[in-house]
C-alpha cells in the first residue's frame, strides 16, 4: 500500500463524531427534525382532545398567518443579505405599515364593506398608499444613520446596535402619534367564518390576505429574476464589491432595498392588523418569527423565507391548541434554535456554508 | 436630632466614599482623598439636605446601583469578549424572580389563593443572592452552548428572543411567580434595624443607635449593601480583567484565530464569559427585587432592562469598567432627569393635540434611542476609552 | 497617449502604506505584466487603479480622465473593467445573469449581441448558461468572469491573477484566450503568479517590490535580465 492510499484510507475512516455530524448538518435532516416537531405538536394536540377539522382549521390560519410572517421576513432577509446585518427595527416597520393603513383610512371617504369581506374599498387603496410610504420611512433612516456607518465601515455589531436603539425610536414615535391603546381597522365589524369543505372554518378576510400575500410574492419572484434593478440586488446581496466592479452603483440598490423591504414589511403589518388588532408592540412580537423564517431559509434568500415563514405560521398555529397563543414567538424560538443547531445556513443556504 | 444627623451621615459614608475612590484620579492619595471628601459630603448631605431631597437622592443611588451592575455585567460579556447580548432583561428577570422565590415564605391558606408561587424557601438574603448568580448562570450556559459558536449577530438574535419568551412565561405562568399579578412582600435585608425593636441578632448597643432611624430610613442601609456589591463586583472583574484569563478573552475578541492558533480553547472560553456575565446581571436582579419588595413581569422590559443598559455601557465606554458604572449612573441620571422634562412639556404638548400630554413619557424612549443612535455615529468608543494596560506588571 | 498613466501613488489600507510613489503606464492594445514578490502591492495597485483603494497621493489618468478617488461603478463608464483575483463570479446568479450583471450599464437591446459576442468568444458559457455560477469548476469560472468583464466592450482589461489555482493545462487555455482578447485590439494590465509565461506574452512588464518600481521594460528585457531571473522568475 503507497504513502497516498494509506492517507486516503485514513480520510475514509472519519471518527464517530464527525461522520454523525455530516449527517446531521444535511437538508434533509433538518426538514426531518422540522417535521418531527410538528408531529409532536400534533400528537399534543391530539391529546388533548383537540379534533382533526379544529386542527386543519388552525393549519389553514396558520398557513395565513405565515403569510403575513413571510412578507416581513422577506424584506428583513434582503437587508440582511445586502447589508450583512440583522436590523432589529424592521419590526417597528411592520408597525408602521399596519398605522399608515390605518390613518389612511381615516382620511379616506368611508366605504360599504364588500361582503363577505369585512371591508371596503378604502382598505386596499389605504394599503397601496401607506406601502411606499414605509418604504420612505426605511430610507431615510438608512440615509441618516446606516449610510454614515457605511461610509465610516463600522463593524457589523455598531449596524445592529444602530439598528436597534431606530427600534425604540421608530416604536416611541407611533406610541406619541397614535398612544398605547389598541386600535383596530373596523371595530365592532362582524366577519363571519366560512364554511370550506372537510369543516375547515376561515373567514374571508383571512383568505383575502393569504391571496393578497401570494399575490405580492408573485410580483417580488417577477422583480427579482426578471427586471433589472431586481437581478441587482440579488447580485449585490450575493457579492457587494464585485457588484461595484461590475458597474452597479450598490448604494442605488441598497436604496431600492430598503424601499421593497419597507412595502413588505408594510403589507404584513397591515395584513396583521387585520387579522388582530393595530398594538404599538405588534411588530416587536412579529420580530423573533420573522428572523427565524429568515434563517431558516438562509440569509439572503427570499424564497427561503417564505418557506421558512408558512412553517413558523402553521407550527404556532397548531401549538396554540394547546398552548397559550402568546407563546407564539417562544414556538418560533424554538424552530430557529433548531435551524442553528443543524443547520446555521439554513434550508436553502449554500452547503459547508 | 444631632444624632440622626450623624448616623445617617455614617451610614452614607460608606457609599459616598466608594464613588469618590472611583471618579478620583489613580494618584497615591486617591484612598486617603475619597474618605476624606466622602465624609465631608456624606455629613453635609445629612445635615444640609432635606429629608425629601436625602430619600430621593439615596433612592436614586441605588438604582443607579442596580444599572452599574448591569452594566458590568454586559461589560464582561460585550466590552471583554465582543458578546452581543441584546437579552439583559432575561438574565436580570430570573435572578429577580429566583432571589423573590428563594427568600418569600410560601402563603398559606387563603392567601395562597392570591399569591401562587412554585415554592418559597424563606430563606436568608444571601442565599437569595447566591441563587439569583446560579440560576442566571445556567440559563447562559444553556443559551451558550448551542449560540456562541456561531456568528455574533446570531447570539443578538437568540438572546433578545431568549429575553422576550422569559419575559412571556413570567407573565403567563401563574403557578410559577404569581404570572400577570404582581409577587409581593419580597424580604428585604435587617430590615429589623430601622423597626422598633430592633433585632434580635444584633448587640444592645447598635438597636440603641439606630433606634432614631424610623422605617422610612431603611433604604440608607440598603445603599449600603449595594454599594458594597457593586464595590465587590468591581474589585473581581477589574482582577479578572488583568489576569491572563482577561488577556485571553481580549485576545479571543480581537483576533479570534490567532488565539485559536497559540492553543486556547476560544468555545470555552467565551462561554465562560458569558456565563459570568449573566451571574453578574443575576445578582443585580436579585437586588433589585430586595429593594422594590414587589416585582412583575412589567418592571423586565426590553426598554428599561436592556436598551438603557446598552446606552449606559456605550456611553460610559465598552471595555472600560469604570466606565460602565459612570455610564450607568450617568444614563440613569438622564432618564430621571427626563421624567420632569416630560412633566414639563405637557402644557406645551397639550396646545398640540389633547392627547399628547398623556404620551409625554414616549418622548423619554425617543431622547434614549437617539442618545444610543449618536454616540453609535459620533463617538463609538464611549467617554472613557477602553484602558490598554492590562497587566501591573506591564505599567509604563 | 497612453491609455492609462498612473503617476505617483501613494496608498493603502487604515495605518499600513502599502504602494509609494509608484507608476504604470499602459498603451492602447497592449498587455502590460505585472510582476513581483508576495506582498510587493500588485494586487492593491490593480484596486487603487479601479477605485477599490483610495490612492493618498497622485494622479490616476485613464484616456485623459482622471479616475483617482472615482468609485468603481463610475470607473467602469470610462471603458476599464476588472476581474478580481477571488471571489470573482456571482456564485448565486446563473452564468447569464452574471453576464448581465456585466453589461449592467447597457441598453436592454445591446445586451443580446454583446452576451451573443461573449458566447462565441467562450462557446462552454452557452451551454452552461442556466447553470449558477457557484456550481462550475474553477476555470469555468474565470470564463464567466471575464466573459463578463467584456460585455462592456471595455477599452482595458485589470486581470488580477487569472490562472491562480488552475491545473497546468487550463492555465495554457486561459493565456491562449487573453491573447485573442487582445488580438481584438483590447489593452491588458495583469498582475500573475505565472511571470515568465505572462513576460512572453506581455508587450512591456513592471516589477514591482515592497510597493515601488523596481525594474520595468519590455516582456523580452525583463526575461533576459539577469537580476530579474534571480529575483523574481525563480532562477
Amino acid at each position: 500500500m503507497s504513502m497516498s492510499d494509506e492517507a486516503a484510507a485514513v480520510t475514509r475512516q472519519r471518527r464517530p463524531a464527525e461522520r454523525i455530524r455530516a449527517v446531521v448538518q444535511t437538508r434533509a435532516f433538518l426538514l426531518v427534525a422540522v417535521v418531527a416537531l410538528f408531529i409532536v405538536l400534533v400528537a399534543l394536540a391530539i391529546h388533548q382532545g383537540v379534533g382533526a377539522s379544529r386542527l386543519l382549521s388552525l393549519a389553514a390560519w396558520g398557513v395565513m398567518l405565515g403569510g403575513i410572517i413571510g412578507l416581513g421576513s422577506i424584506g428583513l432577509t434582503l437587508v440582511y443579505g445586502v447589508l450583512k446585518f440583522p436590523n432589529f427595527s424592521h419590526g417597528a416597520l411592520v408597525t408602521f405599515g399596519a398605522y399608515f393603513t390605518y390613518a389612511f383610512m381615516a382620511w379616506l371617504p368611508e366605504s360599504a364593506p364588500l361582503r363577505p369581506l369585512s371591508f371596503g374599498w378604502t382598505f386596499p387603496v389605504a394599503l397601496v398608499l401607506s406601502m411606499p410610504l414605509v418604504g420612505l420611512v426605511a430610507l431615510a433612516v438608512d440615509r441618516v444613520v446606516y449610510r454614515r456607518l457605511r461610509r465610516q465601515n463600522a463593524h457589523l455589531v455598531l449596524f445592529a446596535m444602530a439598528s436597534l436603539a431606530m427600534a425604540f425610536f421608530l416604536r416611541s414615535v407611533i406610541y406619541i402619534v397614535w398612544g398605547p391603546d389598541f386600535h383596530f381597522f373596523f371595530p365592532g365589524r362582524a366577519n363571519p367564518a366560512l364554511e370550506l369543505p372537510f369543516n375547515i372554518r376561515v373567514r374571508a378576510d383571512q383568505v383575502f390576505i393569504l391571496l393578497l400575500a401570494l399575490a405580492i410574492m408573485a410580483g417580488l419572484y417577477v422583480l427579482l429574476e426578471r427586471t433589472r434593478i431586481g437581478k441587482a440586488m440579488r447580485a449585490t446581496a450575493d457579492n457587494p464589491e464585485l457588484a461595484q466592479v461590475r458597474g452597479i452603483n450598490t448604494e442605488r440598490v441598497i436604496a431600492w432595498t430598503w424601499l421593497l423591504g419597507g412595502a413588505l414589511a408594510a403589507a404584513g403589518g397591515t395584513m396583521y392588523g387585520l387579522s388582530s388588532q393595530l398594538r404599538p408592540e405588534m411588530g416587536f412580537w412579529l420580530l423573533l418569527p420573522m428572523f427565524a423564517a429568515a434563517i431558516m431559509g438562509g440569509i439572503g434568500n427570499p424564497y427561503g423565507a417564505l418557506v421558512g415563514a408558512l412553517v413558523i405560521g402553521v407550527t404556532h398555529q397548531v401549538s396554540t391548541a394547546f398552548l397559550d397563543p402568546t407563546y407564539g414567538p417562544a414556538v418560533a424560538f424554538v424552530l430557529m434554535v433548531i435551524v442553528l443547531l443543524v443547520r446555521p445556513q439554513g434550508l436553502f443556504g449554500r452547503e459547508g456554508g | 436630632m444631632e444624632t440622626l444627623v450623624l448616623v445617617k451621615a455614617m451610614l452614607l459614608f460608606v457609599p459616598l466614599a466608594l464613588a469618590f475612590g472611583l471618579v478620583l484620579p489613580a494618584r497615591a492619595w486617591r484612598p486617603l482623598a475619597a474618605v476624606v471628601v466622602g465624609a465631608v459630603v456624606a455629613l453635609a448631605a445629612a445635615a444640609g439636605l432635606s429629608a425629601g431631597l436625602l430619600a430621593y437622592g439615596v433612592s436614586f443611588a441605588i438604582m443607579g446601583c442596580v444599572y452599574a451592575l448591569l452594566a458590568l455585567g454586559l461589560n464582561t460579556q460585550w466590552g471583554y469578549t465582543g458578546h452581543l447580548n441584546f437579552g439583559v432583561a432575561g438574565f436580570f428577570a430570573v435572578g429577580a424572580f429566583t432571589s423573590a422565590l428563594v427568600t418569600i415564605e410560601a402563603p398559606t391558606g387563603v392567601a395562597a389563593q392570591y399569591t401562587q408561587m412554585a415554592f418559597g424557601l424563606n430563606m436568608p438574603f444571601l442565599v437569595g443572592v447566591l441563587a439569583a448568580a446560579v440560576v442566571s448562570g445556567v440559563v447562559a450556559f444553556l443559551i451558550a452552548v448551542p449560540v456562541l459558536r456561531l456568528r455574533m449577530d446570531f447570539l443578538a438574535i437568540a438572546t433578545i428572543g431568549v429575553a422576550e419568551i422569559i419575559r412571556l412565561i413570567f407573565q403567563n405562568e401563574r403557578w410559577l411567580a404569581n404570572g400577570p399579578q404582581p409577587l409581593r412582600g419580597i424580604p428585604q435585608p435587617m430590615h429589623c434595624l430601622v423597626e422598633a425593636n430592633g433585632c434580635g441578632w444584633a448587640p444592645g448597643w447598635l438597636n440603641g443607635a439606630l433606634s432614631v432611624l424610623s422605617p422610612r430610613d431603611y433604604p440608607l442601609f440598603y445603599l449600603v449593601i449595594i454599594a458594597v456589591f457593586v464595590a465587590l463586583v468591581y474589585v473581581v472583574i477589574e482582577r479578572a480583567c488583568r489576569s491572563p484569563w482577561g488577556r485571553m478573552l481580549r485576545a479571543v475578541r480581537d483576533e479570534e484565530s490567532s488565539a485559536a492558533m497559540n492553543g486556547k480553547p476560544i468555545t470555552y472560553v467565551r462561554i465562560q464569559s458569558f456565563v459570568v456575565g449573566a451571574v453578574i446581571m443575576g445578582i443585580a436582579g436579585a437586588l433589585y427585587a430586595h429593594y422594590t419588595v414587589t416585582i412583575d413581569y412589567s418592571h423586565f422590559h426590553a426598554l428599561f432592562a436592556t436598551f438603557l443598559v446598552w446606552v449606559m455601557l456605550m456611553l460610559g465606554g465598552s471595555g472600560n469598567n469604570r466606565g460602565a458604572i459612570i455610564g450607568g449612573f450617568i444614563v440613569w441620571g438622564v432618564w430621571s432627569g427626563t421624567a420632569f422634562l416630560a412633566d414639563a412639556i405637557e402644557p406645551l404638548l397639550a396646545l398640540i393635540s389633547d392627547d399628547l400630554p398623556r404620551r409625554a413619557a414616549y418622548f423619554r424612549w425617543l431622547l434614549v434611542a437617539l442618545l444610543l443612535a449618536g454616540i453609535v455615529l459620533f463617538r463609538p468608543q464611549g467617554l472613557l476609552r477602553e484602558e490598554k494596560v492590562v497587566s501591573r506588571y506591564l505599567r509604563d | 497617449m497612453p491609455l492609462l498613466k498612473a503617476e505617483g501613488v501613494t496608498a493603502g489600507y487604515g495605518d499600513t502604506e502599502i504602494l509609494r510613489d509608484v507608476h504604470l503606464e499602459v498603451g492602447e492594445g497592449e498587455i502590460v505584466s505585472l510582476i513581483g514578490p508576495n506582498g510587493a502591492g500588485k494586487s492593491t495597485l490593480m484596486k487603487t487603479v479601479f477605485g477599490l483603494v483610495h490612492p493618498r497621493q497622485g494622479s490616476i489618468r485613464f484616456r485623459d480622465t482622471e479616475i483617482a478617488g472615482r468609485s468603481p461603478y463610475d470607473i467602469v463608464k470610462e471603458g476599464m473593467c476588472y476581474v478580481p483575483q477571488v471571489a470573482n463570479v456571482f456564485v448565486q446568479l446563473t452564468v447569464e445573469e452574471n453576464l448581465e450583471m456585466g453589461g449592467y450599464l447597457l441598453e436592454e437591446r445591446e445586451l443580446a449581441g454583446r452576451k451573443e459576442q461573449v458566447y462565441e468568444l467562450f462557446p462552454k458559457l452557452r451551454e452552461r448558461r442556466r447553470q449558477r455560477a457557484g456550481k462550475m469548476s474553477g476555470g469555468e469560472r474565470q470564463m464567466v468572469a471575464i466573459g463578463s468583464a467584456l460585455m462592456l466592450e471595455p477599452a482595458l482589461l485589470l486581470l488580477d491573477e487569472p490562472s491562480a489555482g488552475l491545473s497546468p493545462k487550463l492555465v495554457d487555455e486561459i493565456f491562449e484566450n487573453i491573447r485573442r482578447i487582445n488580438a481584438t485590439g483590447l489593452a491588458v494590465l495583469m498582475v500573475e503568479q505565472n511571470a515568465r509565461k505572462s513576460l512572453e506574452m506581455a508587450e512591456r512588464g513592471y516589477v514591482l517590490a515592497g510597493g515601488q518600481n523596481r525594474v520595468e521594460g519590455s516582456g523580452a528585457e525583463l526575461l533576459n535580465d539577469p537580476d530579474v531571473a534571480r529575483l523574481y522568475l525563480g532562477g
